[in-house]
Parts: C-alpha cells; structure tokens; sequence
C-alpha cells in the first residue's frame, strides 16, 4: 500500500451530467508547446475525426462549443439513440462495428436543422473550461473511463450506487434486488460512514424511491456537505450531486443548475466543481486525506471518437434487458459500456500530469462506473460478497495514489 | 473568498446572469425524477388525499416547487439546515480592534 492509500480516510465522488469526454477534454491533445504535443498521453482529438451528416457531407470535430444555447434539443440519450451513435446505423445485424457514426444521424432525427446537427460535433478549447482543463492536467485524467450502459441518466447513475442497474437501461424507477444493497447501506453496515449531499431541496437527488427510505443517515444538503468539510466531519464516503435545475434561492436570489446538463450553463457547472474542490483543498488536514473523482454520469449524445469497449465476459453483470425494453428490439446483456466520458481524481498524492491509459494503450486498463462501488468496498470493507461479479472484479480507480505528498505550494486553489 | 494566502490561484470567471431561466421546460431527466418522486407521494398519500397532477409541472420553476415539498416531506432536515460550526473564539482586544476599523470603513463608506 502506497503511502497514499495508507493516508486515504475519505473517498468523494462528484457526478456530473451529460457530456463526452472529448466535448469537454477532447481538445487538450490539440495543444502544442514549442512544436510538440504538451500533453502527448492524453487520448483526446487529433482535430481530423469526423461524422457523416445527414447529406453525407463529412463534419470535422470542431472548437466551437457553447456554454448554452447550442443543445438546447437536449440530444438523445436514451438506449436505441445511444446505439446509432456507436454504431452508425439502425440495423441490428451481427456483422455492425462500433464506428462512433451516427452522432450526427442521431441528433438530426430531433427536428434539428442541418447547421443545428453539425453542433454535436463540438468540443471546448481547453481555455474555456479553466476549472476541468487545470484539474485535468495537475492530477490523474481517465483515458478510459466509460458509462456503464449506452444509455440515459438513471440507469447509469444506479452503477454508481449499485454496482448494477438490476437489468434497466431506460429512465424508469428500479427495484433493488437482494442481496445487492447501495454503497452507503453497506457502508454503514459495515461500521463506516455514508452520505448523498444533493444540492438543495428544490434540485433534490436522482436516487429516490430507493434512498429517501434511509433518510435522514444517508442524505444531506450541499451546505451540510460544505460545513461537513469545513468542520472536519466528512463521512468516509460520499456522493455529491449537482443542481439540476434554475430555481429562485433563499432571499429572492438566483440558483443555476451547475449539472452540465444541456441545456444548463456550462461555466456554472465549472464553478460547482471548484467550489467543490476548494471546500477539500482548503482544510489541510482534509486535503490530505481525501481522494475527490470527478466524473460525468454518461455522454448526453455528444460525439466521442473512442469506441466503447466490450465488458469482460468472465465477470458478468448478470441481467438481461429484453428488446422490448431497449427499444431497438434486441436484447442487451450488458456486455459492452457506454460512450466515454471525462473521470479525474484528485488527491495531494497524484504526481502532476498523471494519464491513465485506455482502450489506445494494449496495457490500458478500462472504468465505468461499476469502479466506483467496486473500489469504495474493497477499500474500506475488504472482503464483501454481496455484488455483481462485475462490480466485484472492476478495476481499482485508487492506483493514481503514490508515496509522495505534493506540497501546499504545489496545489492550485480556485479563487470564485 | 479564500481565508488565506496560496501560492498557486486561479481565477474563475462568473457565470453571466442571463443564464437563469426557470421558464426552461424541463428535460426528460426532470421529468423523470419527477415521476420517481410521484411514486413517493403515492405511497405516502393518507386515505382520500389529492396527489399532485404531475402533468401540470412544465418548467423548472414548476419542478423546483413539487420537489421542494415532495423532499421537505421526506427529508426536513436536509437542505437549508447546515450543521453550525463554532467559530473560533477572537481574543478581545482583536475583536475590539476590528470592529474599529468595521466603523471607520463605513464612516469612509458614507462620506
């Protein structure tokens, strides 16, 4: 055990919405210093990749993504759309390859209009998302972090808590099923401390039927999650969520939704994570015992150019969604992720420029978000059997943690 | 406004304000956690208790108020509650001296 890990008292993950790792971090691969590549590790754009729109006209990846105004058809993201997207086509036949085609042809069946379609093509200059582009490249970015399902929000999120989506790929409410519990109920269990902070009683939280039952041990408010910070009384697991609606604030003021969620401004959403950063970064003690994963739910319908890899069929999942739940009339079993999205871990103990290899590298090693139960049990429960083979077997997102302290000098802060 | 003095700081810009809509019809992930908590109020529901005609909600703002009171109901304590932290305890005279110097900025405030 790295000094690191021997160090590590709190896990945060922060959830974000709906954007691909390219549309947000593609373009770090594009920067060039003094002739070379300043971040040659980095599995982002080569500025060359491109979609057939529905002319077959061929549109290049292009820098001119939008905080707002450019999704405002929120894209497809549900199972059969997602599906286009990876595949090109609406054909279900065996012979298809994952060709990462059909973002365009997707976004077109939304009553977009040709230049409207061209959008989801888009990806941020790395200067305008000062807070990601930073975090990004000062800690451990995930070449090969992927949604768990090719699918819409729920479904996704459920991996995150579950370590499985009890065989759903769409939106609607699940039942768990036993033995499988949530991350905080097994926590708790196991003599450890758990919560969901979401942001606000107007935003609430996308975990309800099955959570809100534990109420009030595992749920909190975003302020409750600052002042846990701030008063050193962060529990050994959290899950943050963001705000996912504007809504009026206390006093007559304003809250933005910060989720990134199109069409929600994606500066707030910068702003979320920095706070969210800074709230650990500033309390020492708490910073140096806390590794914070950024990481976004699943791609909202915006281009990515990695193809989503197959899951190991040695540790399976264990459902089965039929056709008819799917919607393009084929069963899925869960053998094969959703498109990438943007995953970075932070810690005082990750050397600057950390790059973990993907699907690019032969010796790349593959996430989703089955990692995040997966990792959170071993480390603090060890041995825990009740859990999907593949959530047992995920992969260790911890690894980025070394020996060495970074110093205080050494670590950024977000002034806001 | 960060309480002390760091070596390495970014600046972050502000969100420009006209990116509040709470008109904004919501999306389908809105209008699913709405769904979700339409669950919840139905088997929270007493006898004879009108639920909320959930078709009703359009916009953001809509959503904001059916989630506010469906989560109050489940979870009062959450939100708009945060633990209080003691503040640390100043010494008198820094006290003192501060709130001096808090009356001369506002003398200099009003001329």
């Amino acid at each position: 055990m790295t000094g690191g890990l021997a160090k590590l008292q709190h896990i945060v993950v922060l959830m974000m919405e709906n954007r691909s790792f390219d549309h947000m971090l593609g373009g770090l691969s594009l920067i060039v210093q003094n002739g070379v590549k300043k971040y040659p590790k980095i599995n982002g754009l080569t500025g060359t990749e491109w979609n057939p729109d529905v002319n077959g006209t061929k549109v290049t990846v292009q820098p001119n993504a939008k905080f707002q105004g450019q999704l405002d058809h929120d894209p497809d993201h549900h199972f059969p759309g997602v599906d286009l997207q990876i595949f090109g086509t609406t054909d279900q036949g065996s012979g298809r390859v994952a060709n990462m085609q059909g973002f365009i042809k997707s976004y077109a069946t939304q009553k977009t209009s040709i230049e409207e379609s061209h959008g989801i093509m888009a990806y941020f200059p790395p200067k305008q998302l000062p807070v990601l582009t930073r975090l990004a490249t000062e800690y451990a970015l995930f070449n090969g972090w992927f949604s768990s399902i090719p699918g819409p929000t729920i479904c996704n999120r459920a991996f995150a808590h579950y370590g499985t989506s009890f065989g759903n790929v769409d939106m609607n409410v699940f039942y768990v099923q036993d033995p499988i519990v949530s991350m905080y109920e097994r926590m708790i269990q196991g003599g450890h401390t758990a919560k969901i902070y979401y942001y606000d009683q107007q935003s609430s939280t996308m975990e309800i039927v099955n959570l809100l039952k534990n109420q009030p041990q595992i749920f909190g408010s975003y302020s409750q999650f600052k002042a846990d910070c701030e008063g050193n009384t962060l529990p050994d697991y959290c899950f943050i969520e963001p705000c996912y609606s504007d809504h009026p604030g206390p006093g007559g003021g304003q809250i933005l939704a910060s989720d990134q969620h199109p069409d929600h401004h994606v500066q707030e959403g910068e702003r979320f994570i920095a706070n969210t950063y800074n709230a650990i970064r500033t309390n020492q003690k708490l910073w140096e015992t806390t590794a914070m994963l950024i990481v976004y739910d699943e791609h909202g319908g915006i281009y990515d150019h990695v193809a989503p890899p197959n899951c190991d069929p040695n540790f399976p999942d264990g459902h089965s969604a039929p056709g008819d739940k799917t919607g393009t009339g084929v069963a899925f079993n869960f053998d094969r992720l959703g498109v990438r999205v943007p995953a970075i871990l932070i810690s005082p103990y990750i050397p600057r420029g950390t790059v973990i290899p993907g699907t690019e590298d032969p010796n790349g090693i593959i996430f989703e978000h089955a990692c995040i139960p997966g990792t959170v049990t071993n480390f603090f429960l060890k041995n825990y059997d009740n859990r999907t083979a593949r959530e047992k077997h995920s992969n260790n997102f911890l690894t980025p943690l070394t020996d060495a302290l970074r110093s205080d000098d050494d670590c950024w802060v977000f002034d806001l | 406004m960060l309480k002390r003095r760091y070596k390495l700081v970014q600046k972050i810009p502000k969100t420009p304000k006209s990116a509040y809509n709470h008109g904004r019809f919501i999306s389908s992930l809105i209008e699913h956690q709405i769904k979700h908590f339409h669950e919840v109020e139905k088997s929270l529901a007493r006898p004879g208790e009108q639920l909320t005609e959930i078709s009703k909600i359009k916009t953001e703002l809509d959503a904001s108020k059916y989630l506010k009171k469906m989560t109050a109901r489940l979870h009062p304590q959450g939100a708009e509650k945060p633990t209080k932290i003691a503040k640390p305890k100043k010494a008198r005279g820094e006290a003192k001296r501060k709130s001096k110097t808090n009356e001369k900025q506002s003398k200099r405030k009003r001329k």
